[in-house]
């Protein structure tokens, strides 16, 4: 493709210099507008004017204490619409880039070995988490800080969830993670990997094996598909299939895959950046993304968007993917796509609608399916009397995170569907916070 | 339309092309250097101080320190630089040689001698290698012996005695240039004046720590292991020049002619020392940090403004200001005002509502719905804070209230 040449590694954040030069743009505002729209509660009107102090360390053990994934969310927040996008420097022309001073702080931090937490005495009741990713890890971490013995039982072979396996390593490093969680265990939380909960090990055995409340942070794991009752086709992957493959130690195959082929990536949103990102740096021939929708109504950041045009990817919107066309021996060699239109706006966002006749056939190599996700159609068998609803998602309330069995809790994508990881942070503290109050009811 | 402006100055009888000059330090190091300066557009040098070869001149390492505020750099800047550590005949060769290369640049030759005699050699030697003016340096802070540099400026007597030598052994207008580390800068000019002195050169660095090194509790800058109060220079010093300028010029006896200097970088900062007395600048900082290509902008920014204000010559400048500056009894307290909001460009920030409730009247309450502060006028003491830290230029500004207007007075508790 001629465009430009993507980094392989993880970007580096700011500088020292450039972290203090951007800290002089904030305004240090009374009530600060990008603190409360933290859905962790982060507090970056806080952190910067610790760091505008010059008590770096202050600003990051007000990050951690607040938010033990300050460093995932400061790197993959889309903080335009959080944070950045309240923030009050933006009415003097830019917002702060809070994200990346968030990022610059936790990093200093770990440069620096400096432990914002310390190691709390495990004098609490034993609870246990389902789940290593961003609601399970922000659970444990606040449990832990009041003294709770956690463990958490992660089903794959390494820790993370999402951070792990669902977004590429150009974004978000394997090494970054490690000191993330580093952040986690520091406070005695232990985290069993290999450790799956299924019909016979599930909730109940938990509670008998004496943990006195459970999280459940399981995720959404089971992609949608554009057609899921049709046959297999050679070829077409789900994005999750092709993200965690290429954090498994598998890059060599799929680089096989994609390499100087025709790729083409259904949907619009964060992920299926990701994938464009990848793919380009396997060194794809070219790159579509299919979306039914036109461009401002992608659900992703548009810097995020940007980046994906400067990969060289081509963008067909108003496309609605159809279905595959394959040659003799099944193998796929064309995606069939159908023009759309825009609905009036009504309510959310506008619908797109068929273009009668106006189906054609791209001709692709492969294609990467980034459409949603659910929970794994098995798990409510793991959790029995937990109620779900009709996609799978389990059902709280939504001040506290508790099931509809007492001392289970759950959040994360298992309660939102596919989310942000500051909200599965977010629901992991609720939960952390609820689980306390719970056991400090039934006698703590 | 650039102007053409005439920034021509007479000071001491001798004529500059315009007021800028380097000061007497590392950036008036050399012949090579100075070329350069006065190729760039520098109307004459104070030549870095020359001794006799009596006392091999060996400089700490490292020499400076820069004092940052947050991402501004070099806002000031400690030193502990010496004199010229070049032999005396080095420096008389390369004063002969930019006199022969550049004769329309006048060169003010600063020496500093450790003996009368020696005062009287370096006086000599200087006029005779072409120098058009002598800078007394009476005023290095970095000399420990007594009879040296600041010792000197701290002693009248002294000030007078040396100033008298030279003023004998030479024809050439000789300047004096004088130490800040002092309370009233007025007593030891009196004293030069007294000896003969030309003209005053003021000021010359403050004796200042910049800072520590938590690590090594040495103080900056760190000469191996050692730290020592030394000379401070940069913007941060400009407010404490222009003060002693300002003294010298409203003196009601000592009409000398003043070269100014003092954190000098851009055209605003020597106009201010022009309009409070100097008639010449100095700089050394600003070079430092910029290098000599700054008098480009010096040159044009003054140019523009006497061409926007009708003034012909900068001496028509030189201590306009001096009628508004007056003692603090001199104010008619009888007049008072407020802050005044203009709202329409605010972004909500609320800064001002922080520093009024910790540090000024209580004048502000803050509306979290809308996020804007609501000011009540009697109760703003107009100490103008919060436009201080109001991100949004011309949003607050001061406003006279009618006679007879009282201020809320301070609550009371108990």
């Amino acid at each position: 493709m001629n465009s430009l040449t993507p980094d392989q590694a993880m970007p580096q954040g700011l500088t020292h210099a450039q972290a203090v030069a951007e800290a002089e743009r904030c305004l240090l505002c009374v009530d600060a507008p990008c603190s409360k729209a933290c859905p962790a509660d982060t507090d970056p009107g806080r952190f910067i004017r610790k760091f505008r102090m010059k008590n770096v360390l202050g600003a990051v053990r007000t990050i951690k204490e607040a938010n033990i994934l300050g460093g995932a969310c400061g790197v993959l927040c889309p903080t335009e619409q959080l944070c950045e996008g309240a923030c009050c420097a933006a009415g003097l022309g830019k917002p702060v880039r809070i994200g990346e001073l968030q990022r610059f702080l936790v990093e200093y931090g770990w440069k620096h070995g400096f432990d914002p937490l310390g190691t709390p005495e495990p004098t609490g009741p034993a609870v246990a988490v389902v789940g290593s990713g961003p609601a399970g890890l922000a659970c444990a971490a606040d449990l832990a800080q009041a003294g709770y013995r956690v463990t958490i039982f992660e089903a794959r072979e390494r820790a993370g969830g999402v951070l792990a396996f669902g977004v590429p390593e150009y974004r978000f490093s394997a090494a970054f993670l490690a000191s993330e969680l580093a952040d986690v265990a520091r406070l005695g939380v232990e985290i069993r990997c290999s450790s799956p909960i299924d019909r016979t090990h599930g909730v109940q055995k938990l509670l008998e094996d004496g943990f006195k409340a459970v999280f459940l942070g399981i995720g959404c794991w089971d992609p949608v598909r554009l057609d899921p009752e049709g046959p297999v086709v050679p070829g077409v992957l789900p994005s999750m299939s092709f993200l965690s493959a290429l954090r498994s130690g598998r890059e060599a195959e799929v680089a096989a895959f994609i390499k100087g082929k025709t790729v083409a990536v259904l949907g619009g949103g964060s992920v299926a950046m990701d994938c464009i990102g990848a793919a380009a740096r396997l060194g794809a021939e070219d790159i579509y993304l299919v979306y039914r929708r036109s461009w401002v109504e992608m659900p992703t950041m548009a810097e995020e968007r940007l980046e994906a045009l400067k990969l060289g990817a081509h963008f067909l919107l108003l496309s609605r993917p159809v279905g595959y066309a394959v040659n003799e021996s099944g193998k796929l060699n064309g995606l069939r796509i159908m023009r759309t239109r825009l609905e009036a706006k009504a309510e959310g966002r506008r619908k797109p609608v068929d273009l009668p006749g106006s189906e054609y056939t791209l001709e692709v190599d492969c294609v990467i399916e980034a459409f949603s996700a659910r929970p794994d159609a098995a798990s409510p068998s793991w959790y029995p009397g937990v109620k779900v609803d009709a996609g799978g998602l389990v059902v709280v309330d939504p001040a506290t995170g508790a099931t509809t069995v007492p001392g289970v809790y759950a959040g994360g994508d298992l309660v939102n569907g596919p989310d942000l990881i500051v909200d599965a942070v977010r629901d992991g503290k609720r939960a952390a916070k609820a689980i306390q109050e719970f056991l400090a009811g039934s006698g703590k | 339309m650039k102007p053409n402006t005439d920034l021509s100055v007479d000071f001491c009888g001798v004529k500059f092309k315009n007021p800028f000059l380097l000061s007497s330090s590392p950036v008036a190091n050399s012949a090579e250097m100075i070329g350069r300066a006065f190729d760039a557009g520098w109307a004459g040098v104070a030549y870095k101080t020359i001794a006799g070869d009596k006392v091999k001149i060996v400089h700490p390492s490292p020499r400076m320190a820069g004092y940052d505020s947050g991402s501004q750099r070099l806002i000031g800047l400690q030193n502990v630089e010496q004199i010229s550590d070049r032999s005396l005949t080095d420096n008389m060769r390369d004063i002969a040689y930019l006199k022969k290369h550049w004769p329309d640049h006048p060169i003010i030759a600063s020496i500093m001698g450790f003996s009368g005699p020696e005062w009287v050699q370096l006086a000599k030697a200087a006029t005779d290698a072409g120098a058009d003016l002598l800078e007394l340096n009476l005023s290095c802070p970095h000399m420990a012996v007594e009879g040296s540099g600041h010792k000197v400026g701290q002693n009248e007597d002294l000030v007078r005695h040396f100033t008298q030598l030279v003023r004998d052994a030479t024809p050439i207008p000789v300047l004096v240039k004088l130490t800040p580390n002092i309370t009233d800068m007025t007593v030891p000019a009196m004293y030069a004046k007294a000896g003969g002195a030309d003209g005053i050169a003021a000021i010359n660095t403050v004796r200042a720590i910049a800072g520590l090194q938590l690590d090594t509790l040495v103080p900056t800058l760190n000469v191996f292991g050692r730290g020592a109060i030394s000379g401070y220079s940069g913007p941060a010093v400009k407010p404490i020049g222009l003060r002693f300028i300002a003294d010298m010029a409203k003196h009601p006896e000592l009409h000398l002619p003043l070269s100014g200097m003092g954190g000098i970088e851009t055209w605003i900062d020597a106009l201010e020392y022009l309009l409070l007395g100097a008639s010449t600048i100095q700089v050394t900082t600003g070079i430092i940090h910029y290098g000599y290509g700054i008098v480009e902008d010096l040159i044009e920014g003054l140019s523009d403004y006497m061409d926007a204000h009708g003034i012909k010559r900068v001496a028509d400048l030189v201590g306009s200001a001096l009628p508004h500056l007056g003692d603090t009894d001199a104010f008619d307290i009888s007049r008072q005002g407020v802050a005044q909001y203009d709202l329409d460009h605010c972004v909500g920030c609320g800064q001002c509502y922080t520093v009024c409730r910790d540090a000024g009247g209580q004048a502000l309450a803050w509306d979290s719905a809308t996020r804007r502060p609501q000011l009540t006028e009697d109760k703003c003491l107009s100490c103008m804070i919060c436009s201080f830290v109001c991100p949004v230029e011309g949003l607050i500004n001061f406003k006279e209230m009618p006679t007879g207007w009282q201020r809320e007075e301070c609550v009371t508790l108990g």
